[in-house]
């Protein structure tokens, strides 16, 4: 995995939001296939990350590489089409099927008539939804919801999935389930990259981790790194972030 | 206690959250005034003329052009019912404009007073007046027949009003070869009511007019007040209609099938405009916005959706009305699919402008309830304004509301039977189409402002 050439790379970028400065000077790298972890406190300007990443935000000023080439997806449906995104809410429709959610999506992400049915069972199956693929998602419990949310998000066939916090509020089995489609994801040459706030999760999930602060990447590596970074190896990864970002509430 | 310590605290929890939207909140408190001065506003235009009646307007040529029939426009000038056009300050025009006006309903009533109008005076002798009119405008014709009443009898009338006295008293029965001493007669009752009138003047007696009109319609077995308003003034009736129109159609039925349509529409459509909105509330808009696709198309799918409602909502109302009213009302289906695509593409427009304008569904139901209401009343959904001569500013607001243009094109299609390639048509659905392009346009940049270019 480290030898692995980089899939994104990421260049100071800055942004602000009425003058308040989010995200400054960040650059950070994703290798191709790995689970990349972006941990930071709130405020931190994970989301803000995120959203430039996606195409929902334009930065100020950096740039970025997708396969070394320019990347600029808030202005390039073609490459907002690499990526698949896992939104921290739940964005669907809940008066629609399980089906029709997915066939809705899957038909914007450019998947052909022909192969709808195909892309929707694979969805379907990700989620563990099969045998509830003809139900309104309104009558769906909050951990259902979460997993459609996350299959949606893969339809488009992307080379790196942006999530979101997507175990966000679910029972341990669907977070269990959550995992399992990850893992096969990334077994699928999938890149993730992921953001959380549950410190096991991450350490348990990702290949490298970045943490972030005030708007800038303070360490990136292995959990074991971080924790050789923040002077107390060994420790596990919640002591390494109250180390490298302390304690005091933050309050975005 | 605990009941009521409770109820204040989500009360006043819910009064923070209502007054924090400032915007939605301007809009509650704003609503009411602005509908109520809007209303008083056209209900003072249209019914603001002595009596509580409006002035309907009246065109007329005066092809004698002599002190006479000068004298006589001055009296119609000054009825109390009538707006006299052209103005003082108006060319004239010739006849054949005024029955153009006619045909193209453009006016509903238009009055000649022909040559010799003097001489036949000087007669005594009835003038001739000719007037080219829609013969389905009942209340319009009411009104111009006692504005030429007025004219008639008014007190510097000089042989007029003895002349319709004696009219008055050969409709009544007395022979023709009497006409000679029912003029005496009139003449010298008219000298006598003038005489009194002046004796009352001279001694303080004359009380204001009553300017309420004589509602007492059913007089003379049956006979309108109308009816013997118009036996009495002489005029020679010139009917223009369109051939096709349905005899089961009036024009309020018009007006009304025109008017609901235009504002139901109006309102299904901001209803679906404000989904942009709930795209947004639920979550769905940034996966959209993230999707690979044209990032428009978001806004021109919910115009595109939009449009489709309102085309099953106008085809919906326009099949109900036929059906309930017993109205074809699809004649002419060119003319109805244009018109309806015009105001279903200025609407949608307008419903987007909302949606990329309100930042919450509150803000959104409250601006649209007050434009749409607005505009309706004062383009003339609710009462057909277009018969009454409206102020310069009034004139100028109403057709600053697509509502009037709508109503226009559909008056002109189900009234006077207009087709899509007649220039009135064709105006009103130009200017449905710059509404709608130029609402686009705005929302398109809001949208982009807004969503994209963050």
């Amino acid at each position: 995995m480290n030898d692995a050439a980089p899939l994104l790379e990421v260049e100071k970028l800055c942004y602000s939001y009425n003058g308040r400065q989010a995200v400054l000077n960040l650059t950070l790298s994703i290798r191709t296939g790995e689970i990349f972890g972006l941990l930071g406190p709130n405020g931190a300007g994970k989301t803000t990350t995120i959203s430039i990443i996606a195409g929902l935000l334009s930065a100020a000023s950096g740039r970025m590489l997708f396969e070394g080439e320019p990347f600029r997806p808030s202005h390039s449906g073609r490459h907002r089409g690499r990526l698949g995104v896992v939104p921290q809410e739940l964005a669907l429709y809940g008066h629609l099927t399980a089906r029709e959610n997915i066939e809705f999506f899957a038909t914007l992400s450019g998947v052909p008539r022909a192969a709808l049915r195909d892309a929707s069972d694979r969805a379907l199956d990700l989620s563990g939804l099969l045998d509830r693929a003809g139900d309104r998602v309104d009558t769906f419990s909050g951990g259902m919801k979460r997993r459609l949310n996350l299959a949606v998000g893969c339809l488009n066939d992307p080379a790196l999935i942006i999530l979101d916090e997507p175990s966000v509020g679910v029972d341990p089995q669907s977070r269990r389930h959550i995992f399992d489609a990850l893992h096969r994801l990334s077994e699928e040459g999938r890149t993730l990259l992921y953001t959380t706030h549950y410190m096991e999760e991450a350490e348990r999930l990702c290949d490298r981790i970045a943490i972030m602060d005030v708007g800038r990447v303070i360490a990136v590596g292995t959990a074991c790194e971080l924790a050789e970074q923040a002077g107390i190896p060994g420790q596990d990864l919640e002591q390494v972030f109250l180390r490298l970002t302390g304690k005091r509430l933050r309050d975005g | 206690m605990r009941l009521l310590r409770a109820s204040w605290t989500i009360a006043r929890k819910d009064l923070r959250v209502y007054f924090r939207d400032r915007t939605g909140m301007l809009l509650g408190f704003g609503l009411p005034v602005v509908l109520v001065l809007a209303f008083g506003f056209i209900y003072k235009m249209t019914f603001g003329a002595p009596g509580g009646l409006s002035r309907t307007t009246l065109w007329v040529t005066d092809e004698d052009d002599s002190a006479a029939s000068r004298g006589f426009l001055e009296r119609l000038r000054a009825a109390d019912l009538l707006a006299v056009r052209p103005r003082t300050n108006e060319p004239r025009r010739p006849r054949e404009e005024l029955r153009a006006l006619v045909e193209d309903g453009e006016a509903h009533h238009a009055l000649v007073i022909e040559a010799g109008f003097e001489q036949t005076l000087r007669e005594e002798r009835i003038p001739e007046l000719t007037m080219y009119r829609d013969p389905d405008r009942d209340m319009e014709s009411q009104l111009v027949s006692i504005g030429l009443l007025q004219a008639f009898v008014s007190g510097d009338a000089g042989e007029l009003a003895p002349l319709l006295t004696a009219r008055a008293l050969k409709l009544g029965g007395l022979p023709e070869a009497w006409s000679d001493r029912i003029l005496d007669l009139s003449r010298g009752f008219s000298d006598s009511i003038e005489a009194l009138f002046g004796q009352a003047q001279d001694l303080g007696l004359l009380e204001e007019e009553d300017p309420k009109p004589d509602d007492t319609d059913q007089a003379d077995g049956g006979l309108g007040f109308g009816t013997i308003m118009s036996r009495l003034v002489p005029v020679n009736d010139v009917d223009i209609k369109p051939p096709a129109r349905p005899k089961q159609l009036s024009f309020m039925l018009a007006h009304n099938i025109s008017g609901i349509s235009v504002m139901m529409l109006m309102f299904g459509l901001v209803a679906c405009g404000t989904m942009l909105i709930q795209e947004r509330e639920q979550g769905t808009m940034a996966r959209l916005l993230m999707a690979a696709v044209p990032r428009e198309s978001l806004l021109f799918g919910k115009f595109l959706f939009t449009a489709v409602v309102g085309a099953c909502q106008l085809a919906v109302m326009f099949t109900v009305g036929a059906l309930v009213f017993q109205v074809n009302l699809i004649r002419d289906p060119v003319t109805l699919l244009v018109l309806c695509l015009a105001l279903i593409f200025a609407v949608t427009a307008f419903g987007m402008l909302i949606a990329a304008f309100a930042r919450t569904t509150k803000q959104a139901e409250g601006s649209a309830t007050l434009i749409i209401l607005v505009m309706s009343a004062l383009g003339g959904a609710w009462f057909p304004v277009q018969m009454f001569d409206l102020p310069t500013a009034g004139a100028i607001a109403a057709r600053c509301t697509l509502t009037w243009w709508a109503m226009s094109g559909f008056q002109g299609m189900l009234w006077y039977g207009k087709t899509w390639t007649d220039p009135g048509v064709l105006r009103d659905v130009g200017v449905l189409l710059a509404f709608g392009a130029a609402a686009s346009l705005i929302a398109v940049r809001l949208f982009r402002r807004r969503f994209v270019d963050r």
